[in-house]
């Protein structure tokens, strides 16, 4: 049976395709020098050589800073307009497995009880085109937590790149077939050779169920070892902005008494205001108690309240962590 | 679409001072249809909202039997706070609600209920107290214990003095040593010691309290002494809380969300937590 095929050649085309239809392309590119996702117009936009963009493209989907209403505050009392959210269609180009397998953790939290149209209309609109890793590096741990680059829960096509650089594409969901088939021109049929996936070495020692059983203890909440762990943890919070998982936010009110905006703000739990009550009282009040949320949110609260990964082993918090403070060094410690 | 982070337009009916730079709002919806069918339990709470400054959490302080209005207590402290206490009668504020769970008042039937209360605790357990007062003759005995730092801190003053008149209610109020004013008729001391030497019957009873973290431990451990089960006490949790809809991640309590599967929780459930409070 033939392939489909997106020819290298044809990436512009598909950009064009797309981008005629009235949506927008997300896909790694460089901007100051790193590989990020951002919104591009053109083939020789798209960074070739990259291992993982900087930044998860969740801000596609729920964006950093995002009006829910505006108000204006008179005479006549309190003009106030929910802000309604028109997405356009978006494709999100050269997702890696790891990431696309995030999305149904973001759901989860985004529509268990209430739901927020402002994440669920976007990804509604959204097509996830995943290119299968063919390189990684140390900070690669996917296998770790129980998927791999063959994975394609997420994933509304998934590409693997062939060695002259094309792409043999397979659209996974009906979204992925509507795509194919709505951008059917710049798709072709032959055959072709796969280059070798790359799959990172499973780290020995760490075991996610060991993990579980020891953080479903309650008892062991108050285990010292938190503290000697994540010492050399600065707050910054980079991890959780770069996470694709990571979905705090704040809610804030900008402008003035008389007309104004309110925004929904990531935020992130590893700040101290995170959680500080207007009393002055601290739930987290220190800095291990923040670090030890989110390792639990993402190995004991997000896999038992959601049935959904909490962590899906792309490295970016490892990457980008200034004290270089490695999640995988705590699963192992937690995997005892 | 629907837009959960909208909030309803309330109008400020009234206002009272309950203690310094602690006062009372009497809301009322802008939209007609909303201020008639809204509908609420004892225990939940809303967002409430300045605009320009943000939005509060705070319990809903009156009670479901008065329709019509919502009531909210809050302590001036902070900028949402401030901006709201620099509201007058007439203005107009937002409010998002109810959310959360609430007291299971309707499996109280036939029961003693005993409140323990301290200080800006006493709101959320004023919600049920009236609750309960509205339907007394679906309930035992009441007893109301109610503590603050000071004389001047006790809120609702007016209500207690009708309390303590009410023959069918047993109040008992204190204030910290050294709280108490030269007329001040009711006692000193802590509340956990008050409650304590009230000693309320535990036999068919369920008590509720609500107060600073501080005092809730204490008030527990009494309540096992005096012989309630921990299946019986109810208390409401509070922790900082953004969007009041179980999404912006920040008032969990371990794996719990208070938003969601709280804020009223009994004492069984509490201790089965993670100690993340």
């Amino acid at each position: 049976m033939a392939d489909k095929l997106l020819k290298k050649e044809n990436l512009g085309k598909l950009i064009e395709s797309v981008l005629g239809k009235g949506g927008r392309f997300i896909a790694p590119s460089t901007d100051a020098r790193q590989v990020v996702f951002k919104a591009v117009a053109k083939a020789e936009d798209l960074a070739s050589d990259y291992i993982l963009a900087r930044n998860s493209y969740k801000e596609f989907l729920f964006p950093q800073t995002e009006v829910v209403a505006e108000f204006t505050v008179g005479k006549d009392g309190v003009d106030l307009r929910g802000t309604d959210v028109n997405p356009k269609d978006t494709v999100i180009f050269g997702s890696r497995p790891c990431e696309a397998a995030s999305l149904s953790a973001l759901r989860a939290v985004f529509t268990w009880d209430f739901i927020d149209e402002f994440y669920t209309k976007r990804e509604d609109k959204t097509v996830v085109l995943t290119v299968a890793c063919t390189k990684g590096d140390e900070a690669c741990f996917c296998t770790t937590v129980g998927l791999s680059p063959e994975t394609k829960d997420g994933s509304d096509v998934y590409l693997k790149e062939t060695e002259s650089g094309d792409y043999i594409i397979e659209a996974v969901t009906d979204k992925g077939k509507a795509f194919v088939e709505k951008h059917a021109a710049v798709f072709e049929d032959g055959s072709a050779t796969a280059k070798p996936l790359f799959i990172p070495a499973k780290i020995e020692g760490i075991d996610l169920d060991k993990i579980k059983e020891r953080l479903a203890k309650t008892e062991n909440y108050a285990d010292p070892v938190w503290g000697e762990l994540t010492k050399k943890c600065i707050g910054c919070g980079a991890c959780t902005f770069v996470c694709p998982t990571c979905h705090c936010f704040d809610i804030t009110d900008e402008g003035t008494a008389f007309e104004g905006e309110r925004r929904k703000n990531w935020d992130s739990c590893q700040y101290e205001n995170f959680t500080l009550h207007a009393s002055g009282h601290n739930p987290r009040d220190f800095q291990h108690k923040r670090w030890r949320n989110r390792f639990m949110c993402k190995f004991n609260y997000y896999p038992n309240k959601f049935s959904s990964k909490g962590c899906v082993g792309c490295g970016r918090c490892i990457r980008v962590c200034p004290v270089r403070l490695d999640i995988t060094e705590v699963m192992e410690a937690m995997s005892k | 679409m629907n837009n959960i982070y909208l909030p309803n337009l309330v109008t400020i009916e009234d206002i009272y001072e309950e203690a310094p730079d602690v006062r009372s709002f009497r809301l009322v919806f802008k939209d007609q249809k909303l201020r008639d069918s809204f509908e609420f339990k004892a225990g939940q709470f809303g967002l409430y909202s300045a605009f320009g400054l943000g939005e509060s959490t705070f319990c809903i302080a009156s009670s479901p039997t008065r329709k019509g209005y919502i009531q909210c207590t809050f302590r001036k402290t902070g900028r949402v706070t401030g901006g709201l206490a620099n509201l007058s009668i007439g203005d107009t504020m937002g409010f998002r609600g109810p959310y959360g769970n609430s007291f299971p008042v309707d499996e109280w039937k036939g029961k003693d209920i005993v409140f323990i209360a301290g200080g800006i605790g006493l709101p959320p357990v004023r919600s049920v107290i009236w609750n309960v007062l509205d339907r007394r003759e679906d309930f035992g005995k009441v007893t109301v214990v109610y503590g603050a730092k000071t004389v001047a801190d006790l809120v609702y003053k007016n209500e207690l003095q009708h309390w303590e008149e009410r023959n069918d209610v047993t109040l008992v109020q204190t204030v910290d040593p050294g709280g108490e004013t030269p007329d001040w008729k009711g006692k000193i001391g802590f509340v956990p010691t008050v409650l304590e030497e009230a000693a309320p019957g535990a036999n068919n009873a369920v008590a509720v309290t609500c107060g600073p973290p501080i005092m809730i431990k204490f008030v527990l451990n009494t309540l096992l002494k005096l012989g309630f089960n921990e299946n019986s006490v109810y208390t409401t949790l509070e922790n900082k809380m953004k969007c009041g809809v179980g999404k912006c991640g920040r008032c969990n309590v371990g794996d719990i969300y208070v938003c969601k599967e709280g804020p009223v929780y009994t004492a069984a459930e509490i201790k089965k937590m993670y100690n993340d409070f």
